[in-house]
């Protein structure tokens, strides 16, 4: 990112908040709070069951051991987490500790400090309370905006000589007080990110990492509107509607804080990818099925780095088929065949490859597809398959 | 944008309720031909879903744990002793553990899909889908997959309840009032919910009742009575069932 917006943090003292202090099985206090635990509780319930879930206690434990090694042993065991299957970039936290975390965050993730980073971000959440104070907020807010609109319509009503004057009143108070829904979240999104760099510096974990996270991230989106011929997001601007701090004034403090702690850490990258392997070819299958083919060939390209592995190379093997235009199949067969190359009992390269020969044009595609057959006899598509090669 | 915090309830900001959008809108309906077995059914009851709370000044849902475990039990006492007026019985099935949690929270979603389109495209007569526009009819199925969450029960059908209830605060009131004054018109409370009866055996919808606007404090016994009988109108067996579809207007 080129651009550079001014640090926001002051430099004066610790930016960092200190780790409020714990105890466990905590329950909700207060008619406001009780309320809201009372519903989520009830979501909760349907989350747990719910075929969006992805169902797998080895991932879950490994995630349970993430968030305690970010946070620290006590205080994790106060949250749920739940892998929900949605190839977007988000996680989510709910106030009575429920944790969602989407398939897209960790597809995402180079290292397990960055999930480290975003997993404490989102505790932080729930270790401030957040839901509850944002709620409290809320409801001021448009118990404000309320009572302007009615002192708007009384003046309209009665006339008089001020009347025009208290309508313009009443509609800036109006506009001030939905604001501050927006810019009171973003704060608390800010509050969440520096717990997040605390719960870092006492972890293990390298604390550079979150910024990186954020630099990736808007670069996904820039090619991600390229490919849409659209109109890149500004990072550097808040608008007025934004929840969120603006990306890159996020990665840049982060970026601060992290230098100003002077601390290096693990960043524990083969423990994620060995949690990972199983469930990379899932979530690179849900993340083409997105249709956005620069920001998937951007996301492709970095989680390679240096290294195209097998699942990598037939990923963009099946992203280049799908767009499909002539060159792309050409391209998409030339990945396809290194895929192969490094891995020979990979079933599916076998199919991709043939459907992008036969589009082609190409002779060698029905060997490629009964190969594909023959390594898997039950695939569930083999009857419509053998009736492209008869 | 990105790593948000749950927010569970939404602001309705709307200072000017529209006037009544449930006088253009059917609220129940029957399947064409159905009967219940006279003074023998067994009703599965799914867990309800009943959120009780205040209105805020400016319109939010406030949600409160006391009044909606009030509501819970009012409700539950009053729904069984209706039912067992008409001869129904009303069976409670034991939380399911296991594969059977998925099903039935998959039988819940539909089900609230399936109310929620049945509102949308039949009970309001300017939006019907071409298929639903023949005098009385109501096909509606949830497949007969559904029989599965009666395994070991031995109920006939399932009732699915939805309640919701918000009554204006304090500060909601005055607002009204003030309001009123400069002949605006500011709505005060909340109460709504739907019911809906299904044939365990075919998966058919055979009963659906909405109200956007419904009378009884859930939160007294003799309130949830009255609620539970606004909730229950039209029943197949009770005594105003004979009317056809169409006829809640």
């Amino acid at each position: 990112m080129a651009i550079v917006v001014a640090a926001p943090l002051a430099a004066k003292g610790d930016p960092l908040p200190t780790l409020p202090p714990y105890a466990g099985a905590y329950q909700p206090q207060g008619m406001d709070e009780r309320g809201l635990w009372m519903m989520v509780d009830e979501d909760e319930r349907l989350l747990r069951d719910s075929k969006a879930v992805v169902s797998d206690p080895k991932l879950q434990s490994y995630l349970h051991d993430v968030v305690c090694r970010a946070v620290g042993a006590p205080r994790c065991d106060s949250v749920r987490i739940y892998v929900v299957r949605n190839a977007a970039f988000n996680a989510s936290m709910a106030p009575n500790g429920m944790l969602v975390v989407q398939t897209g965050l960790l597809l995402r993730v180079r290292n397990e400090a960055e999930l480290a980073a975003v997993l404490g971000h989102e505790f932080a959440h729930f270790e401030l309370r957040h839901s509850l104070v944002g709620f409290k907020q809320k409801r001021s807010a448009t118990d404000v905006m309320a009572w302007a609109g009615v002192a708007a319509a009384g003046a309209y009503t009665y006339g008089g000589t001020g009347a025009y004057n208290t309508v313009r009143t009443a509609q800036s108070v109006q506009n001030a007080a939905f604001g501050s829904i927006f810019a009171f979240s973003r704060e608390q999104e800010r509050q969440a990110d520096l717990l997040s760099m605390a719960y870092l510096k006492a972890s293990s974990y390298d604390p550079r990492c979150f910024a990186d996270l954020w630099g990736r991230v808007m670069d996904e989106a820039d090619a991600t509107a390229r490919g849409r011929r659209q109109r890149s997001t500004r990072y550097d601007r808040v608008a007025f509607f934004a929840t969120h701090p603006a990306t890159l004034e996020r990665a840049t403090y982060l970026r601060e804080l992290a230098i100003a702690m002077d601390k290096s850490g693990e960043d524990g990258r083969a423990r994620l990818d060995a949690a990972m392997v199983a469930w990379r070819p899932q979530l690179l299958a849900d993340q083409i099925k997105l249709n956005d083919f620069e920001g998937t060939d951007y996301l492709l390209g970095e989680l390679a780095g240096a290294q195209w592995t097998a699942d990598l190379l037939f990923a963009r093997g099946e992203l280049y088929r799908s767009r499909g235009n002539p060159r792309d199949l050409v391209s998409a067969a030339g990945f396809y065949r290194a895929a192969l190359e490094q891995e020979p009992s990979n079933a599916d390269a076998y199919r991709g490859l043939g459907l992008a020969q036969m589009r082609s044009r190409d002779p060698a595609a029905a060997d490629s597809l009964r190969r594909y057959l023959a390594m898997k006899p039950n695939a569930v598509d083999s009857a419509m398959i053998s009736t492209l090669i008869q | 944008m990105l790593l948000r915090l749950w927010v569970p309830i939404l602001a309705s900001v709307c200072l000017v309720a529209s006037g009544s959008p449930a006088t253009a809108q059917e609220k129940s309906g029957i399947k064409p031909g159905f009967v219940l077995p006279q003074r023998s059914a067994r009703i599965l009851l799914i867990r309800p879903t009943i959120k009780v709370g205040a209105q805020s000044t400016g319109g939010m849902f406030e949600p409160n744990a006391d009044w909606t475990a009030q509501a819970k039990e009012n409700l539950a006492v009053a729904l069984a002793a209706a039912q067992t007026k008409l001869g129904n019985e009303i069976l409670i099935a034991d939380e399911p553990i296991g594969p059977a949690a998925t099903t039935m929270a998959d039988y819940r979603a539909l089900f609230s899909v399936l109310a929620d389109s049945v509102i949308r495209y039949q009970f309001f007569v300017g939006n019907r889908l071409p298929t639903k526009k023949r005098k009385d009819a109501f096909e509606w199925t949830m497949g007969p997959g559904v029989a599965d969450l009666a395994k070991g029960t031995g109920a006939d059908y399932a009732l699915f309840l939805f309640n919701e209830d918000q009554y204006g605060s304090t500060g909601r009131k005055i607002l009204q009032a003030f309001a009123a004054m400069a002949y605006v018109s500011v709505k005060s409370g909340e109460h709504k919910g739907f019911a809906g009866l299904v044939d365990l055996h075919t998966g058919d919808l055979v009963w659906l009742n909405a109200d956007l606007a419904m009378g009884g404090d859930v939160r007294t016994p003799d309130g949830a009575q009255k609620r539970v009988s606004q909730l229950l109108k039209n029943f197949p067996g009770s005594s105003q069932s004979a009317a056809p579809a169409s006829a809640a207007k």
